[in-house]
C-alpha cells in the first residue's frame, strides 16, 4: 500500500506541472462536450486526439484521453435530463428519472445531482484504481464464457423489476431488444444473420442509434403536435444549481452503491458503462422503500447511473494498464495510440513507464476536481435550453441526432435505421411498452448469445458448466433473487395491508 | 449575386472540375491524400496507414497532407464497396491485410484484390500461437498430436471471427502438420479482444493471435509463445526468442502482410509515384524505428511481386477454405 501511495505521489508530480494540468482540462472539458451531444461519445472523443497524440507525448496523450473518457460521463447526463436524449449510452438510465424531474421544474435540482454523483463515483473509483487494480483485474479474469453468460442474464432479469406493473409488456419489450442484437456477422461460424446483402449491417445495429431514434426522434415526433399548442410551458425562471438536503439524503447511499457495481462492470472486458448505468438504476429501485417514485423523478435513481457509470469509465481503464487489453471501445483507441506513440501497453507498463501510468491516474483525481468546478456554472447556462421554443429547440435536436448518426459509423444506412427507431418509439409508446427492456435487451443480447454458444463449445456441450464455478453458483442466485423479488415485495405488503385491514 | 462573384465563382468550377486533368505526373501530387483505414480506430490497419501517413509527411516525401479517416465494417468490406465508387481517382490509398482474401472467398463481398490497385507491401507480423505459462504444452507439435487424436480435446480460440485471420492461420499449419478433417477442429471466436483475457483466466487452452498482439504480457511471463508463423525468427521484438513452425518440423509459413493499395484503375502516373515512394519510404530511418517501435518486420515488396504474392495466398486460403465448407 505504501509502495502504490509513493507511486501516486510520483503521478501527482507529473500530473501538477502546468502542461499537464493543461491536458487533464482540455481533455475533460472536450469530453464533456462531446458526451453531451448525441452519438457523439468517448469512443469518438479519443479517435478525434489520435492524430494530435504525436505531439503531446505519452503522458499529455494519455492525460488528454483519459480526460475525454470521464469527461463524457459528466456530459453525457445534461442531454438526457434537459431534453431526455441521452449523450451516449451510459446517460440512457440517468433519462429514466432525470427527465421526469426537468419536467416537475427541477433540473436544477438533477443537474447539479448528476454532477456531484459523477464526482464522487469517479473519486472513489480512482482511490480503487490505486489499490485494488491488480486484484480487481485478477478477478476479471475469472469471467469466462459461462460466467459472462450467467452475468448477462442476471442483468436481463432486471426487466422485471424494471416492469413491475406491467411484465408482459415489459418482456415484449426485452425480446424486440434480443431480437435485434442478432442482426449481424455471426463470429462463431462466419455466418451473416439477417443482413439482407447490406454490408452496412454485418457490424450489427448500433445500439447508440437505436437510443437516439427512440429517445431523440421518438421525443420530437411525440412533441409535434403540441409545437403550437399554446398551453406548452417553457421553464423562463431558472433557480440556482444545487439540491436540496432532503435529495442529499436520499441519493448517498444509493452513490456508495452504485460506485463499487460500476466499477466492476467497468474492469470486465466487453460489459461497460451502458450496462453498469441499468444495473444501479434497477438496484436501487429494487432497494427502494418507495419504488413508486422511480421513473417519475426520484433523485436517487438519478444519482445511481450516474455514479456508476464515471466508476465504469476507471474502470474500465483496468484491463488496458495492468494487461494491455482493451475492456472497451474506447480503451482500444487508447490502446492504439500508445502503439503509435512507441510504448508497448502490458503489465510491465506500471514498472516500465510508471510516469505515464502514474501520471494518467494521478490526473483522474485533478480532473475530476476541475470537471466538477466547471460543470456547476456551465449547467446554470445550459438549464437555460429550457427557455428556448419547442419549434427551434427540435428541429435542433433533430439535426443533431443525424449528426451523432453520421459520426457513429460514417454509413448512411444508419439514417434509416434511426428514422425506422424514432416511428418505433412511438409505437411503443402508445403501446405502453417500456423502453428500457428493449435497449437492456439490445445491450446484453449478442453477448449473451455468444458466450453461451462459446461455454458449450468449450465444454463440449455439457451444460455443468453453468453451475460449475463458485461465480457461476453466486450469479444464478442473484438472477433468481432479482427475478422473485418483486413478486416477494409484493406479498409482503399485501400481507401487511391484510393484517393492518 | 453580382456579375464578379458569378464569374469567380465559374472559374472556382472549371478549376475544380478539370483539376484531375491538369494533376498530371509533373508536380503530382498537388492536392490532399485520402488515406483510408478500412476498420475503427486503434486497430492494426488504422495503425500501419496512420504510421505510413506520418512517415511520409515527416520525411517530406510526400509535401501534401495526408489526413486518415476511418470507414469501418464488414471486416473491410464495407470500405472497399466505398473504394468501387473511387474508380480512376488518383489520391486515394488505403491499406489491406490477409483479411482482404478471406472476405471475397467466403462471400462477404463480390469484390476481391483484383478489384484494387495493390501498390506495395511494406510489412509483415506473423500468427502465433500462444498458451498460459502452466500450460502442459511447450511445442506445437504437442498440440497436433492432442488434436490428431481428438479434434475437441485442445480448446483454441482468437479475436477474429470463423473463417477469419486466427482461424486461417492455424489451420494452414494444422494441414502442413498432416491433419485431417480440418473442419472438426473447433475454434471459438472471441469479440473486442478479448482472447488474451480469456487465455490468461484459463477459459481457453491456445490462442491464435499475431505475435505483435500479445508482446506485452509474453514479456512479463504471463504467456508463453509455442510457435510462430515466420519463416525465418525475425531479428528483433520477441519474435527472436520464439521458435518457428518450421524449426518444429512442419514446412509451413503464414504471414499476415499490410500493403498499401490504391483505388481500382488507378492513373498510371500515380502508381509509378507511389510504387517510387514506398521504395523509399522503406529506407528511411523514421520507418525502421517505427517498424522497431511496432514489433513489425519490414517485408517490403514493389508491385508485380505482390501481386504475384496475393495470387499465391489467394489460393492457398480458397484451399483452407473450400476445406472447411466456407468457400462460396
Amino acid at each position: 500500500m505504501n509502495e502504490a501511495l509513493s507511486q501516486l505521489f510520483l503521478g501527482f508530480q507529473v500530473a501538477l506541472t502546468p502542461i499537464n494540468i493543461m491536458w487533464t482540462t482540455l481533455g475533460g472539458v472536450l469530453g464533456t462536450i462531446i458526451g453531451m451531444l448525441p452519438g457523439l461519445g468517448p469512443a469518438t472523443g479519443v479517435a478525434v486526439l489520435l492524430p494530435l497524440t504525436f505531439k503531446m507525448g505519452p503522458v499529455g496523450a494519455m492525460i488528454t484521453m483519459a480526460g475525454v473518457y470521464y469527461g463524457a460521463m459528466f456530459g453525457g447526463s445534461r442531454a438526457s435530463i434537459l431534453l431526455n436524449t441521452p449523450g451516449d449510452g451510459a446517460a440512457i438510465a440517468t433519462c429514466f428519472d432525470g427527465y421526469p424531474m426537468t419536467q416537475k421544474g427541477r433540473a436544477e435540482a438533477a443537474l447539479a445531482m448528476s454532477a456531484v454523483a459523477s464526482f464522487i463515483g469517479g473519486m472513489i473509483a480512482n482511490v480503487a484504481m490505486v489499490f485494488v487494480a491488480v486484484p480487481v483485474a485478477k478477478f476479471s479474469l475469472k469471467f469466462g464464457p459461462a460466467e459472462y453468460t450467467l452475468l448477462m442474464l442476471f442483468a436481463l432479469a432486471a426487466t422485471a423489476a424494471m416492469s413491475k406493473e406491467k411484465i408482459l409488456q415489459g418482456f415484449i419489450g426485452m425480446v424486440f431488444g434480443l431480437m435485434i442484437s442478432t442482426v449481424g456477422l455471426d463470429g462463431l461460424t462466419g455466418v451473416n444473420r439477417f443482413t439482407f446483402n447490406i454490408l452496412e449491417l454485418m457490424g450489427g445495429i448500433d445500439f447508440l442509434i437505436i437510443i437516439i431514434g427512440i429517445y431523440a426522434l421518438g421525443e420530437v415526433f411525440k412533441s409535434f403536435k403540441s409545437v403550437h399548442d399554446p398551453s406548452y410551458k417553457m421553464q423562463t425562471k431558472f433557480g440556482k444549481i444545487t439540491f436540496t438536503k432532503e435529495d442529499w439524503k436520499r441519493s448517498w447511499p444509493a452513490i456508495l452503491r452504485s460506485t463499487p457495481l460500476g466499477f466492476f462492470i467497468g474492469a470486465l472486458p466487453g460489459a461497460g458503462g451502458t450496462m453498469a448505468a441499468l444495473m444501479a438504476y434497477n438496484n436501487e429501485k429494487s432497494l427502494s422503500k418507495h419504488p413508486e417514485e422511480f421513473g417519475k423523478g426520484a433523485i436517487e435513481g438519478l444519482a445511481a447511473p450516474e455514479a456508476a457509470n464515471n466508476a465504469s469509465s476507471v474502470g474500465a481503464l483496468i484491463p488496458m494498464m495492468t494487461l494491455g487489453i482493451p475492456g472497451s471501445g474506447t480503451t482500444a483507441v487508447m490502446l492504439g495510440a500508445l502503439l503509435m506513440l512507441g510504448l508497448q501497453p502490458g503489465p510491465l507498463l506500471f514498472t516500465k513507464q510508471p510516469e505515464v501510468a502514474w501520471g494518467m491516474i494521478a490526473s483522474m483525481f485533478i480532473g475530476n476536481v476541475i470537471l466538477l468546478i466547471i460543470n456547476m456554472p456551465m449547467a446554470s447556462i445550459l438549464v437555460r435550453v429550457l427557455s428556448v421554443p419547442a419549434k427551434v429547440l427540435y428541429p435542433l435536436i433533430l439535426g443533431l441526432a443525424f449528426i451523432g448518426t453520421y459520426a457513429i459509423t460514417n454509413s448512411v444506412v444508419d439514417f434509416f435505421i434511426l428514422i425506422a427507431f424514432g416511428l418505433i418509439g412511438i409505437f411503443l409508446d402508445k403501446a405502453k411498452i417500456p423502453t428500457a427492456p428493449l435497449i437492456l435487451g439490445g445491450i446484453v443480447g449478442s453477448t449473451m448469445e455468444t458466450s453461451f454458444r462459446q461455454a458449450l463449445m468449450l465444454s463440449d456441450g455439457n451444460m455443468r458448466i453453468f453451475h460449475g464455478s463458485p461465480i457461476t453458483k453466486v450469479l444464478i442466485g442473484l438472477t433468481i433473487f432479482s427475478i422473485a423479488w418483486p413478486f416477494i415485495e409484493g406479498a409482503i405488503k399485501s400481507a401487511k395491508r391484510s393484517r393492518t385491514a | 449575386m453580382n456579375r464578379i462573384t458569378r464569374i469567380l465563382t465559374a472559374t472556382v468550377l472549371v478549376a475544380f472540375l478539370t483539376a484531375p486533368a491538369f494533376a498530371q505526373a509533373k508536380g503530382y501530387p498537388s492536392r490532399t491524400i485520402e488515406c483510408y483505414a478500412p476498420s475503427g480506430a486503434g486497430g492494426g490497419w488504422d495503425l500501419t496507414i496512420r504510421t505510413v501517413s506520418k512517415t511520409l509527411t515527416d520525411t517530406g516525401l510526400v509535401k501534401v497532407a495526408m489526413p486518415v479517416e476511418n470507414k469501418s465494417g464488414g471486416g473491410g468490406a464495407v470500405f472497399l464497396t466505398a473504394l468501387q465508387s473511387m474508380k480512376k481517382k488518383d489520391n486515394v490509398l488505403t491499406v489491406y491485410s490477409p483479411p482482404l482474401l478471406f472476405i471475397n472467398i467466403n462471400g462477404t463481398t463480390p469484390f476481391s484484390y483484383k478489384n484494387t490497385t495493390p501498390l506495395a507491401r511494406l510489412i509483415t507480423d506473423f500468427g502465433a500461437f500462444v498458451v498460459r505459462k502452466d500450460s502442459k504444452y511447450t511445442s506445437i507439435a504437442q498440440v497436433i498430436e492432442d488434436l490428431r487424436k481428438n479434434p475437441t480435446s485442445v480448446k483454441f480460440g482468437g479475436n477474429s471471427a470463423a473463417g477469419s485471420m486466427d482461424h486461417i492461420q492455424f489451420l494452414v499449419v494444422a494441414k502442413a502438420a498432416g491433419l485431417t478433417g480440418l473442419k472438426n477442429i473447433q475454434f471459438i471466436s472471441f469479440q473486442d479482444n478479448a482472447g488474451a483475457a480469456q487465455l490468461l483466466g484459463g477459459h481457453i487452452d491456445m490462442l491464435s493471435t499475431g505475435l505483435g498482439d500479445v508482446r506485452g504480457l509474453v514479456e512479463s511471463g504471463d504467456l508463453r509463445v509455442l510457435a510462430s508463423t515466420a519463416p525465418t525468427r525475425p531479428s528483433f521484438g520477441i519474435g527472436k526468442d520464439v521458435p518457428t513452425v518450421r524449426e518444429q518440423g512442419i514446412p509451413v509459413d503464414f504471414l499476415n502482410w499490410r500493403g498499401i493499395f490504391g483505388p481500382p484503375e488507378m492513373p498510371a502516373y500515380a502508381v509509378k509515384f507511389w510504387r517510387d515512394t514506398f521504395a523509399r519510404m522503406v529506407k528511411t530511418p523514421e520507418w525502421q524505428k517505427s517498424c522497431e517501435a511496432n514489433g513489425w518486420v519490414q517485408n517490403y515488396a514493389d508491385q508485380p511481386e505482390f501481386e504475384q504474392f496475393l495470387e499465391a495466398q489467394n489460393k492457398l486460403a480458397r484451399e483452407i477454405l473450400t476445406e472447411l465448407g466456407m468457400a462460396k
